[in-house]
């Protein structure tokens, strides 16, 4: 077996500080390597640095081998495109915005491969139609989905000719049907020669297969044949990542109080419309008080949008919408938003927002104190901003500020997508606990058809 | 593309009707008998007496009432009719023209000039980083913070009066653009140098330019294929902001160097009441400011083309 990549003691510090305490590993041709653990634990800090990426203020220290050689940052760059290359995290943000798809994809033939003009376009069309998108070569980045970027991104990074693909986070953000289409391609392009892929997502490690390292804040805790560690795992870490993947959950749904609740809401034969294009027709179903609903389905088929029509917040095409309990007001009909940080100022501290709501809505204050108990929020974050707290906390704090008014409905619009996968479980485990105990129905939206199926009592899928 | 166009020669029109409704008013409100200060003009301010004034009313019908003389005026710009100058005569559209052709010969030449020098100095600013960056920044900013007459007067003492390499001021010779356009380009790189170094250094920062070199592209094959279009979006845009709105500001340099602008021209003509020169002066520079507009806008959806749909 040909050793392509060896790391000898790699480690990475800023100033003295070490974010990445020191590895070894060694990438084997033919045999994928994945890195597993969440995010913040210094993984995308070892592909930068074999890459020769990482940002000037850090240094790397250990022997970094590749095709049985010790190279320097120059050397490693020079192999780029054409012996190795990084595929990146946000697939959006890494192809030109003003450039049409295919013209990314030509240009490493033309330039890279030294094609002439003509020729290259032909490669390029060809890869296009490889990877799904042989009608989509005319788009800008913006036009296209999630998965039609990463689908165009490996095109490109591949057209090369590297044989040897890191890849960082492929999967993020993307659907499940979309996500095996990825890891199906990225092992397609690496047959002949390596994968090493870093990501945080369990089944992507399990769907992969080949060697797996796992890794916690910068250290690693275990290692092995993928199939071996996540089903026999050893490290009490390794088992709490797998146990936070939303199949492996118990079930979370909880019980409804009473079977016989009232109503809050009737969706009768809706239909939805965005931009002249039909979203969904015909859908219909009811919410009783305190039920969990998930809404399921791929991305850009309107679950956010059916959430926000319930909320009033946007018309529905036909058919009709019956809310009940006309005592609550507007403000007890709510929202948890996807990105935590863009629902909050960060110009003020999070006590200031959180006084603002009480003072607006005369709640009283000796409830926040029990509540914030509950959701594990320490009192020291409310003289923070919203940007000086981590995703999860700052999520469980906007279940707090919601919580706060009484809501009769909470529409959760993929609350946990963002997060690491163990604070995704314990979110979402709190959120419709919390919720439910309060009587207030709660609308949950994901990809994942896992997560819904393990906390919801019905599944509407669209 | 077709719905901008639309929009803006509507524009056009409400800008048309805006402006010369507006200097009419403004002109009417002007202090001082109107017909004492055009025979002032016209014969010289020792000349004047209740004669040449009262000659000067009858002949322009300057009693007329407001809305008459509004009226007739709306039917004369309606046919296109400038009328003539009140002081020297000659048509208006003449002198208009006359005038126009040099503000936008020197304003042009000042854009070139600071596009040389801005363009360069930007990128490498972004690419070298400390210490040219600050110094650059330093620099920029004392000049940026100079009234541009001052720059003008330094240049005209050291390059016209104590080497005597160009004309102090006038007009004639290629020779006498140098130093009123490199006055002009030099405040205006000042700033825009700036701008180009910004986009730059959040191009050269983005992660797209990153995974161009990792993908096996070459610093300046990259820099070709995905740096020039990506800089220049908000330089373009820019640029034609400053260009748009030195056709206001160029009155002081046109002043400073007796450059025979629009700028010079309009100023002589409102102290002289010369309202169909003021008048005609201030609808083609209305006129020239949204076309100039449009110009940059259609370039600027050329290079960008997102979010046209919505445009």
């Amino acid at each position: 077996m040909t050793v392509l990549l060896k790391l000898t003691n790699v480690a990475v510090y800023v100033g003295d500080t070490c974010l990445l305490e020191p590895i070894s590993l060694a990438l084997n041709q033919g045999q994928p390597l994945t890195i597993l653990g969440q995010t913040g634990s210094g993984k995308s800090l070892l592909a930068q640095a074999i890459m020769g990426l990482l940002p000037t203020d850090l240094s790397v220290s250990g022997d970094i081998e590749a095709f049985g050689k010790v190279m320097t940052i120059e050397e490693r760059q020079a192999l780029w495109g054409r012996e190795m290359v990084m595929l990146p995290q946000e697939p959006w943000h890494s192809l030109d915005p003003l450039m049409k798809g295919i013209d990314q994809v030509k240009e490493v033939y033309q330039f890279v491969r030294e094609k002439d003009p003509q020729e290259a376009l032909a490669m390029a069309e060809e890869d296009l139609r490889h990877v799904g998108l042989a009608f989509n070569g005319h788009k800008r980045a913006d036009e296209l989905s999630g998965g039609m970027a990463q689908r165009l991104a490996i095109a490109a990074a591949t057209a090369g000719g590297a044989h040897v693909i890191l890849a960082d986070e492929p999967t993020k953000g993307l659907d499940i049907s979309r996500r095996d289409g990825i890891v199906q391609l990225l092992q397609a392009r690496s047959n002949l020669g390596s994968l090493l892929t870093i990501t945080h997502d369990v089944s992507v490690a399990r769907q992969l297969g080949g060697l797996l390292l796992v890794m916690k804040e910068g250290r690693l805790v275990e290692q092995g044949e993928a199939a071996q560690v996540l089903d026999y795992p050893k490290d009490d870490y390794t088992r709490e990542l797998i146990a936070a993947e939303p199949r492996a959950w118990q079930d979370m749904a909880p019980t409804m109080r009473k079977n016989d609740a009232d109503d809050i809401l009737i969706a009768d034969n809706v239909r939805l419309e965005r931009g002249g294009r039909t979203l969904f027709d015909g859908l219909s179903f009811s919410i009783k008080q305190g039920e969990v609903v998930g809404i399921v389905g791929d991305s850009g088929c309107g679950k956010s949008s059916l959430g926000d029509a319930l909320l009033n917040l946007l018309p529905v095409s036909s058919g009709k919408l019956t809310r009940f309990n006309k005592t609550a007001q507007p403000h007890q009909w709510l929202k948890l938003y996807q990105d935590p940080p863009s629902a909050f100022s960060s110009s003020v501290t999070l006590g200031q927002l959180l006084d603002d709501v009480v003072d607006l809505h005369g709640i009283d204050k000796a409830r926040i104190s029990p509540l914030m108990d509950r959701l594990n929020l320490p009192e020291g974050i409310l003289d923070r901003n919203c940007l000086a707290v981590s995703g999860g906390e700052l999520q469980r704090f906007a279940i707090l500020r919601a919580l706060l008014l009484d809501p009769v409905f909470l529409f959760a619009d993929e609350p946990t997508s963002r997060l690491d996968p163990i604070t995704a479980k314990e979110v979402t485990g709190l959120l419709v606990e919390l919720a439910s105990e309060a009587g207030c129905a709660v609308l949950l939206v994901s990809h994942d058809m896992d997560l819904v199926r393990k906390t919801c009592h019905q599944v509407v899928s669209i | 593309m077709k719905a901008m166009l639309l929009k803006r020669a509507l524009q056009l029109v409400t800008v048309v009707w805006g402006v010369g409704t507006l200097t009419f008013i403004l002109m009417r409100s002007l202090p001082g008998d109107m017909a004492y200060r055009i025979a002032a003009s016209r014969y010289g301010q020792d000349n004047v007496d209740s004669n040449a004034a009262a000659l000067v009313r009858e002949e322009l019908k300057l009693d007329q009432g407001a809305l008459t003389a509004y009226w007739h005026w709306l039917t004369d710009l309606l046919q296109f009719k400038l009328g003539d100058s009140l002081v020297s005569g000659l048509p208006v559209m003449d002198t208009v023209q006359h005038m126009l052709g040099h503000s936008l010969m020197l304003a042009f030449a000042g854009l070139m000039v600071s596009v040389l020098i801005a363009v360069p100095l930007g990128l490498l600013s972004a690419w070298r980083g400390n210490p040219f960056d600050s110094i650059l920044m330093s620099l920029s900013s004392v000049i940026r913070a100079m009234p541009v007459f001052v720059l003008g007067v330094l240049f005209i003492l050291l390059f016209a009066l104590h080497w005597n390499w160009f004309p102090v001021a006038g007009f004639g010779s290629p020779a006498h653009l140098v130093l009123p356009a490199v006055t002009l380009a030099l405040s205006l790189a000042a700033v825009s140098n700036r701008v180009v170094r910004d986009s730059a250094k959040r191009t050269f920062a983005a992660a797209f330019y990153q995974f161009s070199k990792v993908k096996g592209l070459s610093a300046w094959q990259t820099f070709r294929q995905h740096g020039v279009r990506n800089i220049a979006v908000p330089v373009v845009a820019f640029f034609g902001i400053q260009l748009v709105s030195m056709i206001e500001g160029i009155v002081m340099i046109e002043s400073l160097f007796s450059w025979p602008g629009i700028g010079h021209g309009l100023a002589h003509a409102i102290f002289a009441r010369d309202i169909p020169v003021i008048q005609g002066a201030a609808l083609v520079m209305g006129v020239l400011f949204v076309l100039l507009n449009t110009l940059v806008d259609v370039i600027c959806l050329w290079i960008d083309p997102r979010g046209a749909k919505t445009v």
